[in-house]
């Protein structure tokens, strides 16, 4: 009965993480940074890192890519999302789990969203064979400092209030 | 916030703006530049900046997809892309060497390259 619980509360997140990506693909930038995104669904992830652990903060952000590509339909950018997912939960969940002391979830957020912008570049790099891509890092850092810092503060109010409503339930 | 975060955030923001004025610096150092366009990986063409084709537009189709590509006084942009975001249209122009406008769903890259000058030996001393 808890496992059956644990799954439908992780296929949520997934679909609030899907929600979130969808709303923000439709969202206009006021600026235009080739790549930058606002980064919402990083969130879900982020949350679900602290709330249920590694593996599972994990298979939400793989299937979150997964059924996102169903639904844009762009098999190319699969690679982009889903390398970006896996490294940004990977650095978030080290940060989080060795430096809790030193870094809030703001913090760890700013890491995961560099850690996105970082692979996401690398692998624009490797399937574009040319290495000067990598000079629109810069401007992605600066903006993924931004968005990562909202997105940190959005966690920590999303962890405060949803840690309650999950002790109720296990 | 804790004082790990701030130190984070700073450190952040000095290594992307020297990063920064590295890549400006690199470039202003070419006097001499031209168009590269690659598909893909490879060089599909190649258009040295002049005076007569300042206006003129050149359309790049190949099996990813097709966009349309206009000559400027020493820059270019994309005015048409078979993209779904166009985020190459609304990137606009580019001038400086190194500079780049990616269209990733056409697997195409549009980059200003410096000209390297050919340097005959100086001098020669006994």
């Amino acid at each position: 009965m808890k496992k059956m619980k644990k799954i439908i509360f992780l296929s949520l997140l997934v679909s609030v993480g899907l929600a979130l990506s969808v709303i923000e693909s439709a969202m206009p930038m006021p600026v235009i940074v080739p790549g930058a995104k606002l980064g919402l669904s990083n969130m879900v992830i982020l949350v679900t890192l602290v709330i249920f652990g590694f593996k599972e903060a994990l298979i939400v952000g793989i299937l979150k890519s997964l059924v996102f590509t169903l639904v844009t339909g762009s098999i190319s950018s699969l690679f982009y999302s889903l390398s970006g997912a896996i490294l940004s939960c990977i650095l978030m969940f080290l940060v989080y789990k060795y430096f809790p002391s030193i870094f809030s979830l703001i913090g760890v957020s700013i890491f995961g969203a560099v850690a996105h912008n970082f692979a996401q570049v690398t692998i624009a790099v490797i399937i574009m064979n040319n290495m000067k891509i990598y000079s629109y890092l810069p401007i992605l850092l600066l903006t993924s400092l931004f968005t990562g810092y909202f997105v940190g503060l959005a966690s920590i109010f999303i962890v405060k209030n949803l840690k309650k409503t999950f002790n109720v339930f296990f | 916030m804790t004082k790990g975060d701030k130190y984070l955030i700073i450190f952040i923001v000095v290594i992307s703006l020297i990063s920064l004025g590295f890549i400006k610096n690199k470039a202003i150092n070419y006097k001499e530049k031209y168009v590269s366009i690659q598909v893909n990986g490879k060089e599909y063409k190649k258009i040295i900046f002049d005076k007569k084709i300042i206006g003129k537009t050149f359309p790049i189709e190949t099996e990813f997809g097709y966009n349309l590509i206009e000559i400027g006084d020493e820059k270019v942009r994309v005015i048409e892309a078979s993209c779904p975001d166009e985020l190459d249209v609304k990137q606009g122009y580019i001038s400086k060497p190194g500079e780049v406008i990616v269209c990733l769903p056409n697997k195409l890259v549009i980059e200003i390259k410096g000209l390297e000058e050919e340097r005959d030996v100086d001098y020669i001393s006994h």
